[in-house]
């Protein structure tokens, strides 16, 4: 893959570090946490922030899958139906502190929609979000309390995160493309 | 939770604008709808079973057929996807005033509809409407020729117990000639590689064996066999799959079948022909169901029926039919 | 080619190297005709050295066609057909001579239903002529004869309950014996109705899989031989009694008229270009011709696994009395041109409006328009290699006057190039092609499953009795 790299793996294994840590500052403990990683890549992501939760505070979160397709904004307007990936989670969300993972935060419209499938599920007492990257151009009032690293962008370019669960190998690059960027 | 044990084909993506029969439908497309209807399974799980995927799609449902069940069945499927529901039945509308197919259509689109499921007497109707009106057309069964969504459910039904059909012997007992279940089921068992058997009385297997013989030679991509005999015996025995089809009554010719009595005393499905299948066969059904004709109704509500599971997936393929469906527009901009 | 308008006597006109074809002297080969005020002034064999690069690939000299069984629709649905472009439409298919079906409505069961629609062949102006069969019963409702004698008094060539078999046994008995003693044929569609109640395709596997009711071929092959077992029990008592099947469309009912026809009964058939030219497949969404449908055993093949689906299925354009069937059928009709059991290619032009054609299929009218495309038809057989030239011309000109029983000089004439008579010709460029679409019909009729398709062989003259009956555009 051509591009710029702007994490290695290192970068990417403190970053989650430093994020589990966070989350559970914010928190004052681990009581009523879940992880529920977006798909596809926000899922490997909790996985490994819900593992380093555990190292450090001997405690296992609950780690859900949430698939946002049905929720899309954009569905009337792409070519084919996306395909859908599978939803589970594996507890009760009411009253719980939900923290949504998820690779890249670009527009704010798929944290729109995992918030909107999230109240489908009930009603959880808090909804927060951990990112990988923050690249900027929001579209909705959305924030990232949680952000790996902040990477300025422009709108002719793509954040391309791989990650050895799914790609092989763990790293995030820039790649410059003509086609309209995806909303994320 | 993913019920696809088989093994899978790359991801394809959905390229037909109308669901007319399984005929059209590469097992990557069939393997496609199974893993959708997982995610609609899920859905219909959750406390609130329902999901935005639709909202702002127009869903006519268009039945010249009486039937409950199928139309029941996708309403919900549709609402469940919160689509805008109009459903049509054909009695209490113009049409028996003699407003042809294609007018009707023409009026159904003029109202906003952007997808129609309908159901009609006539085989080949859907393929006419198809070609007059712009948005989707999903084939809800027409005349004797096919029964999609039947198939598809039948085929998901199978696989979240057998795991995968290939190789397995499936079994369809009944009134073929004028079954559309029947005809859709051929065309799904076969690429999907199960060993279908088909069996009833010679006067309504009629045509069915010159297609076996046809296709016998590999003419269907993937299929393990394709048997049709008369011998009730031959067929069940070591069954893994037992679907039987209601005995169609009005669409019978006279003469066809000497009498009810003997149809179910030669074919009926009873605990006794049933014990020459397998012990853990399944006993399916697309209802509705003439008990004490083609099957016995000690056996429809055996722990291995799963008959009323058949209508539960029923909604959720409807639901992932209708979703792929939706996003079949070749000419809109990609923004993924 | 000279500036001829429709109607219009030909003052001259000239063709040199053509490939011209004679069926009533039985030649075939280069020549050159020349018409003079409506005459066919002289017809030139060329050999040696001026026939040098002349072949039937290029420009046909043929004799005008005859259609012994055309649908014209009027009076009664003039919306699909009138006589005017009907007969419009039979002169750009290269027919000089035409003869209509009595299924009107009124039926043709009296002569003042045939004085209307000779009438409107006068007032059209066409010079294509046009012959008319009578009714057989009254109203074709198959319960009494109709006026024999007074139709052919009248001028009738024959008599037909087309659309339909004549009902009863005994009536088919009576007006055999009764139109033998006329001279004329009893032109049947034999048609088994108790076989065939809400039949709509062909009975074999494309019906099967399409899930539409089957049309056996038991129910023509039963009923043309229940016609010919009755021709021959009234042969004793009216021995100019003479049967003429119609439109038969199996290997079966083919094989009744040969057995027929060696024991000496006076029984003769036509067979469609739609029969013999498409199958049931069509049905199914194919297209390729019926002997492409054919495998090297002669089985015929599997268009799903040929992947030979190339339209819609369930096109009501397919749907036709007897309905298209097997490969082998029509591979058995195409077979029954070549040895002379088929005595003639009728059309059976059949057109309708679109209003009873688009609809359910199973609600469809039966009935293809195939008037203009049915020498296309053949010339692709031909092209192929299924049917000598000879006997495709032969079948649309000397095969059918002689089921009229035509002799030279009276109306139905004798069909060949013969110097000193009327010029009733068509001029037809075997090389060249062109496509099917509603604009290029002149019929009203476009219910073709060959719309949108390229034909090859383009017409581009017809001259029946001395004037221009149709002439291509652009020739």
């Amino acid at each position: 893959m051509d591009g710029r790299q702007i994490m290695t793996a290192d970068e990417i294994r403190r970053a989650i570090i430093r994020i589990s840590h966070e989350l559970v500052e914010k928190q004052a403990g681990t009581e009523g946490l879940v992880l529920v990683g977006i798909q596809r890549r926000g899922v490997p992501l909790a996985h490994r922030i819900a593992v380093a939760v555990h190292e450090h505070e001997g405690v296992t979160l609950p780690v859900g899958a949430l698939d946002i397709t049905f929720y899309r904004d954009d569905l009337s307007l792409i070519a084919q139906q996306p395909v859908v990936k599978g939803t589970q989670l594996p507890v009760d969300l009411n009253g719980r502190t939900v923290v949504l993972v998820d690779d890249v935060l670009y527009t704010g419209r798929t944290i729109r929609a995992a918030m909107d499938a999230l109240v489908d599920f009930g009603r959880p007492r808090a909804i927060r979000l951990a990112v990988l990257v923050d690249r900027g151009h929001r579209e909705l009032p959305i924030r990232a309390d949680h952000v790996g690293k902040n990477v300025p962008t422009s709108s002719d370019e793509v954040v391309a995160v791989t990650l050895v669960e799914i790609d092989g190998e763990d790293a995030v690059r820039i790649e410059r493309v003509d086609a309209p960027a995806r909303t994320a | 939770m993913n019920v696809s044990n088989a093994p899978t084909l790359p991801d394809v993506a959905w390229r037909q604008k109308h669901l007319l029969d399984v005929d059209v439908l590469s097992l990557a497309e069939i393997q496609l709808v199974m893993r959708t209807t997982d995610a609609m399974k899920e859905v219909l799980a959750r406390p609130i079973s329902k999901v935005p995927a639709l909202r702002g799609t127009n869903v006519t449902i268009l039945f010249y057929e009486a039937s409950t069940r199928t139309r029941v069945s996708f309403e919900v499927a549709a609402k469940n996807l919160s689509a805008d529901v109009v459903n049509i039945a054909a009695s209490s509308s113009s049409v028996t005033k003699g407003e042809s197919l294609v007018d009707t259509i023409r009026t159904v689109e003029a109202l906003g509809a952007d997808m129609i499921v309908m159901r009609h007497g006539t085989s080949g109707a859907p393929y006419l409407a198809a070609e007059v009106f712009a948005g989707s057309i999903l084939n809800g069964g027409d005349g004797w020729h096919a029964h999609p969504s039947q198939a598809l459910l039948d085929l998901y039904t199978m696989r979240a117990h057998l795991g995968d059909v290939r190789g397995k012997k499936v079994v369809i007992l009944g009134d073929v000639l004028h079954s559309r279940v029947a005809r859709s089921n051929v065309w799904s068992l076969t690429a999907a590689g199960a060993d279908l058997w088909i069996c009833g009385p010679t006067t309504i297997l009629r045509g069915f064996d010159a297609w076996a013989r046809r296709w016998a030679g590999g003419g269907a991509p993937g299929h393990a066999g394709f048997t049709v005999t008369s011998d009730v015996d031959a067929a069940l025995r070591d069954a893994d799959v037992v679907m039987a089809l209601r005995l169609q009554r009005e669409r019978m010719d006279a003469g066809l079948l000497p009498s009810l009595r003997e149809y179910a005393a030669r074919f009926g499905l009873t605990r006794e022909r049933l014990a020459i299948a397998k012990p853990t066969a399944l006993v399916m059904h697309p209802g509705p169901m003439n008990e004490g004709v083609e099957i016995a109704p000690d056996v429809a509500v055996l722990d291995r029926s799963v008959i009323t599971e058949q209508v539960t997936n029923g909604v959720a393929v409807r639901m992932a039919l209708l979703y792929l469906l939706a996003g079949g527009h070749p000419e809109a901009v990609t923004n993924a | 080619m000279p500036d001829l308008r429709v109607g219009e006597t030909v003052q001259l006109l000239e063709i040199s190297r053509a490939w011209l074809v004679d069926p009533v002297g039985e030649r075939e080969g280069p020549g050159e005709i020349v018409v003079r005020d409506g005459i066919l002034e002289s017809v030139t064999w060329l050999q040696g050295d001026e026939a040098e690069g002349i072949g039937p690939g290029g420009v046909l000299v043929l004799p005008g066609f005859l259609d012994i069984h055309v649908h014209l629709r009027e009076p009664g649905n003039e919306d699909a057909e009138t006589v005017a472009s009907g007969l419009a439409a039979a002169a750009h298919g290269g027919f000089t001579t035409v003869c209509a079906m009595p299924n009107t409505t009124p039926a043709a069961d009296e002569p003042g239903v045939l004085a209307r629609v000779a009438g409107a062949a006068a007032a059209s102006g066409s010079p294509v002529e046009l012959l008319a069969h009578g009714a057989v019963t009254v109203g074709r409702a198959g319960e009494r004869l109709a006026a024999l004698g007074e139709l052919a008094d009248a001028g009738a060539v024959g008599f037909s309950d087309d659309g339909s078999p004549v009902k009863s046994a005994v009536l088919l008995r009576n007006a055999l014996l009764y139109a033998g003693m006329l001279g004329l044929p009893i032109v049947e569609h034999a048609e088994d109705a108790t076989l065939t109640a809400g039949a709509e395709a062909n009975e074999g596997l494309v019906a099967t899989i399409l899930g539409l009711k089957g049309w056996p071929a038991a129910a023509e092959v039963s009923a043309v031989e229940r016609a010919i077992a009755i021709l021959e029990s009234v042969l004793a008592d009216s021995p100019g009694a003479r049967l003429h099947v119609t439109h038969l469309s199996t290997a079966g009912a083919l094989d009744a008229v040969r057995r027929a026809k060696a024991a000496g009964l006076p029984v003769t058939c036509d067979v469609t270009p739609h029969h013999l030219g498409f199958t049931d497949e069509w049905v199914a969404g194919a297209r390729r011709w019926a002997w492409e449908a054919l495998d090297d055993a002669g089985a015929a093949r599997d268009p799903w696994a040929d992947g030979a689906l190339v339209a819609h299925p369930y096109a009501t354009a397919c749907r036709v009395n007897p309905p298209l069937r097997g490969a082998t059928d029509a591979a058995a009709c195409l077979a029954s041109l070549a040895d002379g059991t088929a005595d003639a290619v009728v059309t059976d032009h059949a057109p309708h409006t679109a209003v009873d054609k688009e609809t359910e299929f199973g609600l469809a009218a039966n009935g293809i328009s195939g008037v203009e495309m049915a020498f296309g038809v053949l010339l692709a057989a031909v092209t192929a290699g299924r049917l000598p030239l000879a006997r495709a011309v032969a079948a649309l000109t000397v095969g059918p006057a002689a089921v009229l029983g035509a002799r030279p000089g009276r109306r139905g004439a004798a069909r060949g190039l013969v110097e000193g008579a009327p010029a009733d010709l068509v001029v037809v460029d075997a090389g060249d092609r062109w496509r099917v679409t509603g604009d290029a019909l002149l019929s009203r009729g476009k219910n073709t499953p060959l719309l949108g398709r390229e034909l090859p062989g383009r017409i581009l003259l017809t001259v029946a009795q001395g004037r221009v009956a149709y002439r291509d555009a652009d020739a």
